[in-house]
């Protein structure tokens, strides 16, 4: 799952698969500004400063990370996953290519069982050759999620271990390592892997392009520590990993013959973190470091500043995000369907909008669930937002009141609650959120919906996801995985997703929904899926399981000695790895 | 006096223990989960129990206490299988956020705010006594005036605003100071790197510190200027510049001691602001993060040293108080 981060981080985007993605994400990404500066061809050198806000990044570990601008810092240079994301501008950027494979994997048994082989003449930094064994046992550490954790989930999904829950490599599981040794096998040259699921997923090899599928050296994992230090396998390796900064210097073991996808161009990259913010943004106004790039977006008060002055028209983006914000219903505790659609139209979208920036930063409605990035599988699907027949940004109070008056007969009890006792909204504890509550009280209050604001200081998802202490709604956001809505629609609104906020199951159409579902996940006719998803999406939406709000915005700046910036789609951030010195 | 030392190293002893319970217990009654905060997003109530229980958390407070206590002398250790590790003694616990033992992030922090707060610590002391001396010494001329500007402005502009018009000004725009984001360097590594790195913050916090010091040296000066055995110093022939140093300063400086020890115990304890804004990765950088995270070990960790460093530095004041003032005897 890539469930918005609550800091201001980037998940991994959905993107476009096809000409006519294109065309929708072109349409969508028509008030970007900025492409690349590639107007000199690159140049091998320098040291490119990645300037970022946090102390830290979350994780180094391949196995736990799950933001897609991490992911793809990582990927671009040092670690090196089965199969990935073309490095590439626009929807092309979209396509796999084989990484450590050498194809982009093989399914059969109905996208039952999945094979990889794995290129000759991979290694670690060590100089140790990359086996299958190596994979297997970095898939294995997954399973340890008590040690390995944050990382995506799908492993633990789909890997047909029967009924025996294995708890990892780290533990004495003797059952749980044989039904794992079953799952995923070798190949007796070491080289083909195979991974047996418990369904059919024709996007398995998506999941590749994660850390999750990546080699790890038994003898030198360290648990919890390989956070600190993990062994690269690509271009660069790390060097320096403190408080101050992370810096990778190239990695003599790493063979460009073995490698089409890398262009690793400045010698030494080193991320500064813990920056002030406010420092950051004045580096690049000022033009202090030429060679920098800022790993966060400009802060709000600066936008302007950035996006008004023609001196910054080749050093900056401004692009759709690739998140779906809304607020899950909690279908248990709300269970009115009218109560829950009145919540929608009295809300003022604009207002909202308005807070976040307007269209020009801030994003624009909410269609539906799925993120119009993801392209292929995205339509607005006239329920919600733009282009659907009810729809005004300020809130449509008439037709608002209209169903809290139907819901006061249809299901007095909600009404009760909506309108007296109060219904409880949880948020994390976010500076942005906390100014939108007045703006939401006064525009639901309107058609005399009472809403009051659970605000959770820390481990707000570990806390929403537990139903015992989720409230009636719950803010939210999601990225899909990869390319495909099939790391949306069922994540969110099945049961067995790792995302479902809506705690639908009792809802009269649920079951229908998830043998939809069951069926579009077997699909292997992508066109044909694509359509599933976007008639499943319209369904959600008319049982009003979520609150879709907007799609959101982000921006990139980077200095005036860097090239080759452009936004990788398929990352949701820009591919760092094609940066260079100018 | 070695017994008075060796009495108040045991009255420190007992308070750190107190704070250290008193810390502890917080925590109990903070309404968070530790367990919760250690498995990020992913987290599920298996995961949460098996987590409570590989960290010691699904132990009595007591116990978690006790080991918390212990490990500070003989070291923890974590985890279970092939992902055991310790934290060797002084161990202060593991910070699962940031997979490291505590001990370990704080003698990284550690020399950053050391090198800050003793770097402020001379300049403000050499701005503001200094200044304070020579606005007490020509009192009411422009150079009074002057000073008293000066301790307005610097008691005024918060450090953040300082800091950034500095950086603004002398490095980013000016490139006065070069800009460095390279980190910390030992001074005897590369004491110019060493210098350059904390030029600003130190004139950041010395600004606002000499500025207070300025006004206390200044009204104690004035004030036992006055004093009898002053002026029979003077009237016995003294040079002005002698009585100054040998009796008016000697007097005044006392107070001042105690003053520049607390704010550098303070200091010690992480200059949030300075040290975020100057991307210094010292105890309060540390500090704040682990606060924002809601990272138990190393707030318990920090608050602890905090505690101990102001101890310590109020054991060191009396005792140097003993030598500014031979009236005052310890023991």
């Amino acid at each position: 799952m890539s469930k918005m981060p609550q800091s201001k981080r980037f998940g991994r985007a959905a993107i476009a698969t096809s000409v006519a993605a294109g065309l929708v994400v072109s349409g969508l990404m028509s008030s970007s500004i900025g492409t690349a500066n590639a107007a000199a061809g690159p140049k091998t050198g320098g040291t490119l400063i990645l300037l970022e806000h946090t102390p830290k990044l979350d994780h180094l570990d391949p196995s736990r990370i799950y933001t897609g601008r991490d992911l793809a810092f990582e990927n671009s240079f040092f670690i090196r996953t089965l199969v990935a994301y073309n490095p590439v501008p626009g929807a092309a950027g979209a396509g796999l290519v084989a990484d450590l494979a050498t194809n982009t994997g093989v399914p059969s048994n109905e996208a039952k069982t999945w094979k990889f082989t794995l290129r000759p003449g991979t290694t670690f930094e060590d100089g140790a050759k990359i086996t299958c064994a190596d994979v297997k046992y970095g898939v294995s550490r997954v399973f340890a999620q008590d040690i390995i954790t944050d990382g995506p989930g799908y492993l633990q999904q789909w890997l047909d271990l029967g009924k025996v829950e294995y708890k990892g490599p780290y533990a004495k599981d003797t059952a749980g390592q044989a039904a794992f040794d079953k799952a995923v096998t070798c190949s007796a040259d070491n080289r083909t892997i195979t991974f047996n699921l418990n369904k059919s997923v024709a996007d398995f090899n998506y999941l590749g392009t994660y850390g999750v599928i990546s080699p790890v050296q038994a003898k030198l994992d360290m648990g919890d520590a390989y956070d600190l230090r993990p062994q690269a396998t690509g271009p660069y390796k790390i060097a320096e990993n403190t408080t101050n900064q992370l810096k990778l210097v190239r990695n003599p073991k790493w063979s460009k013959a073995s490698d089409s996808i890398r262009t690793p161009y400045p010698d030494v990259v080193v991320m500064k973190f813990g920056l002030d913010e406010q420092v950051m943004d004045q580096v690049f106004l000022n033009d202090t470091m030429f060679n920098a790039v800022n790993f966060d977006g400009p802060l709000p008060a600066n936008k302007d500043a950035f996006f008004s002055d023609d001196k910054f028209k080749d050093r900056r983006i401004n692009t759709n995000d690739p998140y779906s914000r809304y607020l899950a219903f909690n279908i248990k505790k709300m269970p009115c369907l009218e109560i829950r659609q009145a919540m929608y139209y009295a809300r003022n979208a604009k207002a909202i909008l308005d807070y976040a920036g307007g269209t020009f930063f801030g994003g624009s409605y909410s269609t539906g669930s799925i993120s119009p990035l993801l392209g292929l599988d995205y339509t607005p699907t006239k329920v919600v937002g733009p282009g659907s027949a009810d729809f005004d940004p300020k809130g449509n109070v008439v037709k608002a009141q209209a169903l809290m008056d139907k819901a006061k007969t249809s299901c007095p009890a909600d009404y009760k609650k909506a309108t007296v006792d109060g219904i409880v909204i949880d948020i994390s504890q976010s500076v942005t959120l906390q100014d939108t509550i007045p703006i939401n009280t006064a525009a639901w209050a309107r058609v005399g919906l009472k809403v009051t604001y659970n605000i959770i200081k820390s481990g707000y998802y570990s806390t929403v996801l537990n139903p015992a202490k989720q409230n009636d709604l719950s803010n939210s956001g999601w990225g899909a995985d990869w390319a495909n809505a099939s790391t949306v629609i069922p994540e969110l609104f099945t049961l067995e997703g790792g995302f479902n906020l809506c705690q639908n199951g009792d809802d009269p159409a649920y079951k229908d929904f998830k043998a939809a579902v069951d069926v579009a996940m077997k699909t292997t006719d992508r066109a044909k899926q694509s359509d599933m998803w976007k008639a499943l999406d319209v369904k959600a939406m008319e049982r009003m399981w979520i609150l879709p709000t907007n799609y959101g915005k982000s921006q990139y700046i980077w200095g005036k000695g860097v090239g080759g910036a452009f936004f990788w789609q398929p990352q949701g951030t820009l591919a760092w790895g094609k940066l260079y010195i100018k | 006096m070695i017994n008075y030392v060796l009495r108040r190293l045991l009255y420190a002893a007992v308070i750190l223990l107190l704070v250290s319970m008193a810390v502890y217990a917080i925590f109990q009654f903070l309404p968070f989960d530790p367990a919760a905060l250690t498995c990020g997003k992913n987290c599920r109530p298996n995961l949460i129990a098996a987590n409570r229980v590989r960290l010691g958390f699904d132990k009595p407070v007591w116990e978690q206490y006790w080991l918390f206590l212990s490990g500070i002398f003989v070291g923890r250790d974590y985890g279970v299988g092939s992902a055991a590790f310790s934290c060797p003694a002084p161990s202060l616990g593991y910070s699962f956020r940031q997979n490291a033992c505590v001990t370990d992030l704080i003698k990284q922090a550690l020399p950053v705010t050391l090198s800050l707060a003793i770097g402020a610590l001379i300049l403000w002391l050499i701005v503001g006594i200094g200044l304070g001396i020579l606005a007490a010494r020509f009192k009411d001329s422009p150079i009074d005036t002057g000073s008293t500007v000066f301790v307005l402005i610097g008691t005024s502009l918060p450090t953040f605003v300082t800091g950034l018009l500095l950086l603004i000004y002398l490095t980013l725009k000016n490139n006065i100071i070069p800009l460095n984001f390279d980190g910390y360097v030992s001074i005897f590594d590369h004491p110019s790197k060493f210098f350059i790195y904390f030029l600003l913050p130190w004139i950041t916090l010395a600004f606002a510190f000499s500025a207070i010091y300025t006004r206390y040296t200044r009204s104690a000066v004035i004030e036992i200027s006055g004093e009898d055995y002053i002026r029979t110093a003077l009237a016995k022939g003294l040079k002005p510049k002698v009585v100054l140093r040998k009796h008016t300063l000697r007097a005044a400086l006392a107070p001042l001691t105690t003053l520049a020890g607390l704010d550098f115990a303070g200091l010690l304890g992480g200059a949030i602001l300075t040290e975020t804004i100057f991307d210094l990765p010292g105890l309060g950088r540390m500090s704040l993060k682990a606060v924002n995270d809601f990272d138990l070990p190393v707030v318990l960790a920090t608050t602890l040293l905090a505690a101990a460093i102001v101890v310590i530095m109020n054991l060191i004041v009396d005792l140097l108080y003993a030598v500014l003032d031979p009236r005052v005897r310890v023991g």
